[in-house]
């Protein structure tokens, strides 16, 4: 459908992702509206069952964005989020979702051009995936 | 009861405003639950807008607030301040970002105000979740850290120290002071950097509240604010703080040289040096790295890198003492060992090996040993006999009256120094090169008796009972093995090689026959058929059965014989002597092949079937091998031997199974080389020590076996190291040397060994020659210093480490590297610093690379790596300042008449006094051309071009291109960030931004806070900034953490993890997840804790548990459950 605006969801870690949203903002970089930002301390508090919650209400795009590896502020709290974000990946296809609609990316706090770009790139992704029917799914 | 939020959302003027409707955004608020209050207004920061939600808190008994502004790390404190003001718990606050967010980055109002509308759902959805939390108070601990003893570094530490509290100032160079220092002057003012420089450094160094620790590095911290434990690893100077008075002998007399990191590589400074004159602290410091190879080679561990540097220096004396603190027979091995070391030498992957044995002889030989004092000796009572003078023994013996034994040596032949004496023929080794060194041995007052024979003429037992609490035997390998060829016995002319050569060494030897026939490959082989050919046989010849390459005698002794006229028959194997009348006529043998390799590794020779063939002679000289006389030991005394005939000896002790008896070198190894005999002797020579001091050598025995291998942190060798062949020594003609046994190699003249020392790499860096010892007056070196770690506690730290100059190099086309008269602006620093490589004279390099003449013309070439999208894109903010000072200053140098060109972008002279500054300098008449350079060449193409620099580009204010040949060009070459700053950043918890340098909190209003609660950047290590802006930061950083620390405690967030006991089921995951080891198990109650004072907030722990039994405060899976709940519904209500 071409009309079809996708709602994407972001878990951002304070301190790099968070720090780069707001330096895309104060860069003014245009991107675009479909995502809403969920502030976390570190990727690594993000627990799974968000990210489920999220595609069960029926969210099309699951970001999950931190800091570099190695450059945690909490040491390695990125390299268990990629453990776990992983080993989700590949449970959500057996639950019918399509596992392309999560996606982790690492943005560093002073990449916020790299945050807008990312976020233009993902809409088109999700776009491209089309809407996420499971509240359709639900229902039969 | 239910909720009562109270909803703001801030215009900021019209950044939020401009694009998103606030007033539609709070009346959609206003019809959520719980909203009881729903205002927008124009500031909420403002005092006025925070007053409001003070007022209606009281007034309409709001429990939770909810701002939609600005970002949460700009606002959320001030915010929460306000609650907490009228009465509420901050941590019942939530904050919405419609700016950053939303207004700034959406471009359609639409899509803006529904944004806005959700994010603002989900704060006041999430509110209702949120609890009481109270901020945790913790002490500050009074000390600070500052980490780099740059300008910023010390500024910083002066401030903390002048306010009474403590600060401790690490600094990885051996000095204080940064590259402030390096300088000469300093803009605008053309202050001398060393004059404002040094006063502080005097104050740094003086000042009691200031601990200074330079060649020191932070390598660990943990805690939290108010609370870090620091390590610092000390790095070893080798010479003690406190002692050393500055005064340089030491350096004077070193012999290493090594490129001087403080002169950027313009000159050279010894392995023990000093930045500079005016270091703080003045002590000295030695580079040192680990033993060289050549030094771990040698079986004796002779400090081989040592003496080859003394030599270099023309000290053969202090070479000679050198070696035999290691080696009692330098001028011996001189001339026969077979010098592993050079096997080793890391100088074979530049050309050839150092020719360290001729070296070793060259030095020995301009050394008198007559003259060589005997050092005094404090006697001791106990006494130990030596059997054997031959290197083992005289290596103990020597060993043991220096320790102040009373040694007596027995020596079975008539003259003492054993194989060496009687194996080694004089042509190889001058009896007076032996003399001399046995002879200075035996001046230390060691008592030698010869015509003594072991088992003949005494026993062991007679020794013990004459008073000797030790026995050392060394008796050698004298005995030849029988050949087992068929008519060996039978004829007259057959001689056994080892009595052969003792005959002719002791001066009794008679001419074996005219045409002489030898059987084997080894030394002893090649030595008895080049002595037989000095004693006048007319034929001689070698047969060996396998290939020249398997023969075990060395190559240069092989080459000699050759050339002296031996016939050497490989692959010819014995069979049987020929006779007639009972003399010897000639020699069967046969031809062989080479087979499968044997025990040994070498090919099998394989005899031929029917190759057999007579050589006529008439004397053969057997020589397969040698094996020790142990016909002492038949009589019994409790001696074991071994099956191949030698004496068993514990390896590291050399202790016999007799406790008192030891034993070393060939009688024990077999016959093997002379160094490795000396290696043995002194370990024995250690081990009898110890025993006679009644030690357990059971327990030495185990420490030496369990000792850990050196290791093998070398100088890497240098890229442009320029070959150079190896020296050769003079030989005596092949006419000339049968004629007589004079000494074939004659040994390097002087200026030959000079150059030749000069090719040692200095693998080791320090060569611990020892010369700084003997020449330090005040007594400071201690080559024993080991690096140490410091552990202290601190409570906020400041980070001030610097910056780099850009290596330009990358950049081929300024031809940085290629053309010696291309200079970073560091080393132009250094060229013009009175204490630098020229002494402060402006002049080029000439074609043999030193500085001779002053340049008639300059270029100066601005933004080199800056502003440059292929290295660094930001602007280095310093260039176009010193690049003023430069040109002033080489006109007022070297003068007027020098032509001053600066190729610059822009002109950045942004500070006070910096614009009038410029205009000084065009009215000087420096010439200003506008365009950066394409290209440095040294192509001439004009006669007036050629010896110089070109630099070609084109004026882009005249758009006419250029060639302007010059004699000197500077590059304005970025500062970048230490190359080391990402893996320090991990250290103290910081980050670094895109261009590489320390990430602060805000680059507008927290350019010194870092994301880390009481870390604190200052100076260039942040961004690149001059010295008036570091001193400001260093003075603000100072004044940060002395904030912290003089009022003694601090707040910190609450939002820390919590395990609820009740859903806990211990499965102790979190446990290991926890970054901060701040879980702990409670055994009796089968639960995971948390450590409230060690717990981050990370939330590893609450992103794993499997109950949820973990939550992070204030981040807990409700709030969060409650956020994605507010969005996912006001989209479905609204649309995205």
């Amino acid at each position: 459908m071409s009309d079809f605006e996708p709602t994407i969801i972001a878990f951002v870690c304070n301190w790099c992702t968070y720090t780069a949203a707001d330096l895309a903002g104060t860069s003014r970089l245009a991107y675009p509206k479909n995502v809403r930002l969920i502030r976390m301390m570190c990727t690594g508090m993000v627990d799974p069952k968000y990210i489920i919650k999220a595609l069960l209400e029926g969210a099309d795009g699951l970001l999950v964005s931190g800091c570099h590896p190695g450059d945690c502020h909490y040491v390695n709290g990125n390299l268990k989020a990629r453990r776990r974000i992983k080993l989700l990946k590949e449970i959500l296809p057996r639950f019918g979702f399509d596992e392309r609609r999560v996606k982790l990316t690492w943005i560093g706090a002073s990449e916020g051009v790299d945050f807008a770009k990312t976020i233009k790139e993902m809409v088109a992704e999700i776009k491209a995936l089309g809407p996420n029917d499971v509240k359709q799914q639900m229902v039969l | 009861m239910s909720n009562r939020i109270g909803f703001y959302i801030c215009h900021c003027g019209v950044n939020i405003a401009g694009k998103v409707r606030v007033e539609e955004v709070a009346e959609f608020i206003r019809g959520l639950p719980n909203v009881v209050v729903s205002r927008d207004y124009k500031f909420m920061c403002s005092d006025p807008g925070q007053e409001m939600i003070e007022k209606d808190i009281k007034a309409h008994h709001l429990n939770r607030v909810v701002v939609a502004s600005c970002s949460p790390r700009l606002h959320e404190k001030t915010f929460q301040g306000a609650c907490q003001r009228a009465g509420l718990n901050p941590f019942f606050f939530q904050m919405a970002s419609v700016r950053e967010q939303v207004s700034w980055v959406t471009l359609d109002p639409d899509e803006a105000t529904r944004k806005a509308k959700t994010l603002a759902a989900a704060a006041v959805q999430r509110v209702n979740h949120h609890q009481r939390l109270f901020a945790r108070n913790v002490k500050v601990h009074p000390d600070v850290l500052v980490v780099g003893g740059g300008i910023a570094g010390m500024q910083a530490a002066l401030d903390i120290a002048e306010s009474g509290h403590k600060v401790y100032l690490v600094e990885r160079e051996t000095t204080i002071g940064g590259h402030m220092l390096q300088f000469d002057k300093t803009f605008p003012t053309l202050d001398c950097a060393a004059c404002i420089g040094t006063p502080k450094m005097v104050s740094v160094g003086q000042n009691p509240n200031i601990k200074l620790l330079t060649y020191s590095e932070v390598k660990e911290i943990s805690g939290y604010i108010g609370n870090y434990k620091v390590k610092v690893l000390r790095k070893p100077r080798y010479v003690k703080e406190g002692v050393c008075t500055g005064c340089g002998e030491c350096a004077n007399a070193c012999p290493v040289l090594r490129p001087s990191e403080w002169e950027e590589g313009l000159s050279a400074r010894k392995a023990i040096y000093r930045s500079f004159p005016q270091a703080v602290p003045i002590t000295f410091a030695i580079e040192k790295k680990d033993r060289a190879p050549c030094v771990l080679a040698c079986p004796a561990g002779v400090n081989v890198q040592g003496y080859v540097q003394l030599i270099r220096q023309g000290k053969y004396t202090e070479a000679v003492k050198l070696i035999m603190q290691k080696l009692p027979l330098p001028g011996v091995l001189g001339r026969v060992c077979p010098h592993p070391c050079e096997a080793q030498c890391r100088r074979l992957d530049v050309d050839e090996a150092v020719a360290i044995r001729d070296l070793k002889r060259f030095a020995v030989d301009q050394v008198n040993f007559r003259e060589l004092p005997v050092p005094p000796i404090e006697e001791r009572k106990e006494k130990v006999a030596v059997i054997g003078s031959g290197p083992a023994g005289l290596t103990v013996a020597y060993d043991l009256r220096l320790k102040g034994y009373g040694v007596t040596l027995f020596e079975a032949l008539p003259e003492l120094g054993g194989m060496l004496r009687v194996g080694i023929p004089d042509y190889r080794l001058p009896r007076d090169v032996l003399d001399r060194e046995i002879d200075y041995l035996l001046r230390h007052g060691i008592d030698a008796k010869t015509n003594q024979s072991l088992g003949r003429d005494f026993t062991i037992e007679d020794l013990r009972k004459q008073g000797y609490q030790a026995v050392f035997l060394a008796v050698g390998a004298h005995q030849s093995l029988q050949a087992n060829v068929a008519g060996e016995k039978d004829y007259a002319g057959v001689l056994d090689a080892v009595g052969f050569l003792r005959d002719v060494n002791l001066g009794r030897g008679r001419k074996p026959g005219d045409r002489v026939l030898i059987i084997g490959g080894g030394n002893v082989a090649i030595d008895a058929a080049r002595v037989a050919k000095r004693m006048g046989c007319r034929e001689v010849t070698v047969v060996y059965r396998r290939t020249r390459e398997e023969m075990p005698a060395y190559p240069e002794e092989i080459e000699g014989a050759i050339s002296e006229g031996v016939q050497i028959h490989y692959l010819t194997a014995p069979v049987r002597v020929v006779g007639e009348d009972g003399k010897v006529t000639g020699f069967e043998c046969m031809r062989t092949e080479l087979g499968e390799p044997d025990a040994s590794g070498r090919r099998r020779p394989v005899p031929v079937e029917g190759s057999e063939f007579v050589i006529p002679c008439d004397a053969i000289i057997p020589a397969i091998g040698q094996k020790p006389d142990l016909s002492f030991a038949a009589s019994g005394g409790g001696l074991k031997v071994s099956r191949w005939g030698t004496v068993e000896a514990n390896p590291y002790t050399m202790q016999t199974h007799l406790p008192y008896v030891f034993a070393a070198g060939d009688m024990v190894t077999g016959p093997a080389t002379v160094i490795e005999a000396v290696a043995a002797g002194h370990k024995a020579s250690e081990a009898i020590h110890r025993y006679l001091q009644g030690e357990d050598l059971r327990l030495f025995a185990e420490e030496k076996r369990l000792q850990p291998p050196p290791g093998q942190d070398w100088e890497p060798v240098p890229s442009d190291v320029r070959k150079q062949a190896r020296a050769r020594t003079s030989h005596v003609t092949p006419e000339e040397r049968t004629a007589s046994f004079v000494e074939v190699d004659q040994g390097f003249s002087e200026a030959d060994a000079k150059a030749e020392a000069g090719r040692c790499l200095n693998c080791g860096v320090c060569c611990e020659c020892m010369e700084c010892v003997r020449v330090c007056e005040a007594k400071a070196v201690d080559h024993t210093m080991k690096p140490e770690v410091l552990e202290f506690p601190v409570g906020t730290i400041i980070v001030a480490t610097g910056y780099d100059v850009m290596d330009p190099s990358p950049m081929k086309q300024f031809g940085y590297g290629q053309y010696q008269n291309v200079y970073t602006s560091l080393e132009f620093e250094r060229i013009n610093n009175a204490t630098g490589p020229t002494g402060g004279q402006i002049l080029i390099r000439d074609k043999d690379g030193k500085f001779t003449k002053p340049p008639e013309s300059v270029a100066i070439i601005h933004c080199v790596g800056s502003r440059d999208e292929n290295f660094h894109q930001y602007c280095s903010r310093v260039c176009c300042m010193y690049a003023l000072k430069y040109g002033h200053l080489i006109r007022d140098k070297v003068g007027h008449h020098v032509k001053i060109y600066d190729y610059y972008i822009d002109m950045r002279c942004f500070g006070k006094g910096y614009e009038e500054f410029y205009r000084r300098c065009q009215e000087e008449g420096i010439t200003f051309i506008r365009g950066k350079p394409a290209e440095v060449t040294d192509r001439a193409l004009t006669p007036d071009e050629e010896g110089k620099l070109i630099v070609i580009g084109e004026d882009t204010l005249l758009g006419k291109r250029y060639r302007k040949p010059v004699d000197m060009v500077i590059l304005c070459a970025a500062m970048e960030a230490r190359q080391d700053a990402a893996e320090m950043g991990r250290v103290f918890g910081i980050n670094v931004g895109a261009d590489g340098f320390f990430l602060e909190e805000h680059p507008k209003l927290g350019p010194l806070n870092t994301a880390t609660d009481g870390v604190f950047l200052a100076g260039a290590c942040q961004s690149p900034k001059d010295i008036p802006d570091s001193v400001a930061q260093a003075s603000g950083a100072a004044a940060k953490a002395l904030a912290l620390a003089s009022r003694g405690q601090v707040d910190i967030s609450p939002t820390i993890s919590w395990i609820d006991p009740d859903v806990c089921s211990g499965c102790q995951t979190c446990i290991k997840l926890c970054p901060y080891s701040a879980i702990e198990f409670d055994e009796r109650k089968g639960v995971s804790v948390v450590n409230e004072a060690l717990c981050k907030g990370c939330g590893s722990c609450a992103g794993f548990c499997p109950s949820g039994a973990a939550q992070v405060r204030h981040f807990n899976e409700k709030q969060v459950f409650a956020e994605l709940d507010g969005i996912m519904d006001t989209i479905a209500a609204i649309g995205v």
